[in-house]
């Protein structure tokens, strides 16, 4: 039973990191319904940076934990008006294709810079000391994780749900004609969701950094973020979020109890899985365009 | 048709003189250089162990600046496969039939090697000490193949036996990364603890992509293992070691030489290292012995300024010591038959590793080609130092 409950609690624990990615992909999505494959290399660009700040120019923990988020809001505002706003013709396919390449060229920037060598970002908080539960040990780091990726989810959710912005976001999703007509700078819109897309991606960085930080910390949880989204329907930021804690404790059981070995791509099983059962994801109301 | 005939006589002409030109030196030797070529990950999830091809870099410049091997410059082509076999072939190929070279030295990896292994030994090709510990480079034996990194394999003999024997451990398991990396530190320790009449109380598989190690911790917990090998990546024995102590977990930590640059595990896992034992080939960052104290000037005067003095960058000399060594002794007439022969000859050599024994080629005799058989452990230290804790062991 201990063994369940401390699969369980690792599943919560891993999941949470996901969540964070799968939050920021959702963001963008739901905006402009492109994928945002750079998305976890733009959290790599802004945590690199800041472990540099940290590391070599003896920046305090609290203003660089501030600026690193400040500057992951300025780096996804900064791409989505230099590079996608750029593209010619634009449709979903060759955005998702510009992403990818962006992708390539962040990872390579950040190899380029800070080498190879595996490194560890300071953190207030020790990366390994633990809190019991009874006989269930939890790392302080994993809850600092979890209680970000629920209270960023609440906020998000309010933000979409009832302020102005969030609102106009929907829109531009929606129609984004009419909602230009409406009078929303539909541009601006989506250059402030890559900003707060960002910003969330590099919470996940800095919450990823403390225990495995190099060039490609970023691809699992980028993917398996990607892999709850999807399974969420990629418009839900609570389907998101369901679908990291699903994918982190099945995953866990499914190393503990079936193989080990299978348990990594047990989560894109479940994607196949989930869109043969219902297509449109889990928490799914997609719009649907009517001619 | 006449015409044509006289076509195919002229073509046949120039392909007889070019050839007959090029008969007289062997392949990537000229009168003034040596062509060398090797691989290694630059970028890529496997690039801190790319140090080894730059290690080799410096070595060979050190030669250069002192004149060469027999009035020769080495002439160094080194790329970048990213760890990725597909590119390690066609990177090999390029070169060898684009330039030409006498000779590959080192390289990293096991599958990346394992990708090149028939394309250089159907050709005849030299390759001197692969960066990996595979068996798959003896069995069975290669005449043009010279194997020096020690077994992994006889490394998780060793640990095993000084688990069971001297520390007196009881539960053995190991983490091993599902490869043939992996395997053969598998193998070892099974072969091993088969011999008191033990066996391996878990055995997990780590994957490359997994960055989540609760559920491998987990299973050692449950089987109550009282000492852990890790054969895996740097990274992944970190996050095994990190995710443990959170559990509360504490069994002794055993690894491979591949974990053994002990200030950089420190660095990485903020002080968890302290205790580990590890298995390790050549001689430690900070010995004093005359050639290490000769590399390490060699490596302030050539290498990048971000560069580390660590285990993989000097070992990157001495897995192509012999190689340079066998091609001094050959002298000026410098080929590929007399190059081996001379690899042949060595006995007892020794360099910044183990000592280096190599013997005429037998095929029921893998040990003819793998050179350096022993290793010693150590204790990872506060602060990343070593404590030796014995000699130079080799498997029974």
């Amino acid at each position: 039973m201990t063994d369940f409950l401390q699969m369980i609690a690792s599943g919560i624990a891993v999941g949470s990191s996901y969540a964070l990615m799968g939050l920021a992909m959702v963001i963008i999505y739901k905006t402009s319904e492109v994928v945002n494959f750079a998305q976890g290399e733009m959290a790599l660009l802004s945590t690199f940076l800041t472990y540099m700040v940290l590391e070599f120019h003896g920046v305090p923990y609290y203003m660089a934990f501030p600026g690193a988020l400040l500057f992951a809001v300025f780096l996804g505002c900064f791409l989505e008006f230099a590079v996608l706003r750029r593209a010619k013709q634009p449709n979903v396919l060759g955005m998702i294709i510009i992403t990818i390449g962006l992708e390539m060229i962040l990872m390579g920037f950040v190899s380029w810079k800070f080498g190879a060598d595996p490194k560890t970002m300071p953190f207030p908080i020790g990366a390994y000391e633990s809190v019991a539960l009874g006989d269930v040990f939890v790392s302080s780091l994993e809850v600092l994780t979890f209680v970000t990726a629920i209270s960023l989810m609440i906020v998000l959710f309010l933000f979409f749900r009832f302020s102005k912005l969030g609102v106009a976001m929907k829109a531009t999703q929606q129609n984004s004609m009419a909602a230009r007509l409406m009078g929303i700078k539909t541009k601006r819109i989506l250059m402030i969701t890559w900003g707060i897309s960002s910003l969330v991606g590099c919470t996940a960085g800095l919450l990823i950094a403390p225990t495995t930080m190099h060039p490609f910390m970023m691809w699992d949880p980028m993917l398996k973020g990607f892999a709850a989204a999807v399974m969420g329907g990629m418009t839900s930021l609570p389907g998101a979020v369901f679908g990291a804690y699903l994918i982190g404790i099945i995953e866990n059981l499914f190393g503990g109890y079936i193989s080990i070995e299978f348990k990594s791509v047990v989560a894109f099983f479940i994607i196949v899985l989930v869109l043969c059962v219902k297509p449109s994801g889990l928490f799914a109301r997609h719009f649907v365009k009517k001619v | 048709m006449k015409r044509k005939g006289m076509w195919i006589t002229s073509v046949a002409a120039a392909l007889f003189l070019a050839l007959s030109f090029g008969a007289g030196a062997e392949e990537g030797v000229t009168d003034t250089t040596i062509r060398i070529g090797q691989w290694g990950p630059q970028t890529g999830p496997a690039a801190p162990w790319g140090a080894v091809a730059r290690g080799t870099g410096v070595y060979f410049q050190m030669i250069n600046d002192e004149g060469g091997i027999n009035g020769r410059k080495i002439d160094y082509r080194m790329f970048d496969d990213a760890y990725n076999p597909a590119r390690t072939i066609a990177g090999v190929k390029e070169l060898q039939e684009g330039v030409g070279i006498f000779g590959w030295a080192s390289g990293v990896g096991t599958a990346p090697g394992l990708a090149v292994k028939d394309y250089l030994m159907d050709r005849k090709i030299p390759w001197v000490g692969p960066a990996a510990g595979s068996l798959h480079w003896i069995s069975p034996p290669q005449k043009h193949l010279f194997a020096v990194y020690p077994l992994y394999y006889s490394e998780a003999q060793i640990l095993t036996k000084y688990a069971v024997a001297d520390l007196g451990m009881k539960k053995v398991a190991i983490a091993y990364q599902n490869d043939d990396y992996g395997k053969n530190g598998v193998a070892g320790a099974e072969k091993e603890l088969e011999k008191h009449g033990m066996k391996l109380v878990a055995q997990v598989p780590v994957e490359m992509a997994d960055t989540d190690m609760r559920p491998h911790v987990m299973q050692f917990r449950k089987s109550e293992a009282d000492v852990v090998l890790l054969w895996v990546t740097p990274t992944h024995a970190v996050r095994i070691i990190g995710t443990a102590a959170a559990m509360q977990y504490q069994p002794r930590w055993m690894t491979t030489s591949t974990c053994s640059d002990f200030p950089l595990m420190m660095a990485i896992s903020k002080g968890l290292f302290k205790g580990v034992i590890a298995a390790t080939f050549g001689e430690l960052p900070d010995s004093t012995s005359p050639l290490m104290v000769n590399y390490r000037k060699a490596f302030d005067k050539y290498a990048a300024k971000e560069e580390r003095w660590g285990l993989f960058f000097y070992a990157g000399i001495g897995f192509v010591e012999p190689m340079v060594e066998a091609m001094r002794r050959s002298g000026r007439n410098l080929t590929r038959e007399r190059f081996v022969a001379e690899m042949e000859g060595l006995r007892n050599f020794q360099g910044i590793l183990g000592p280096i024994d190599f013997a005429p080629f037998d095929m029921n005799d893998p040990y003819s080609r793998q050179g350096q058989k022993a290793v010693f452990l150590v204790e990872c230290l506060d602060g990343g130092g070593y404590k030796q804790l014995t000699d130079w062991v080799e498997p029974d």
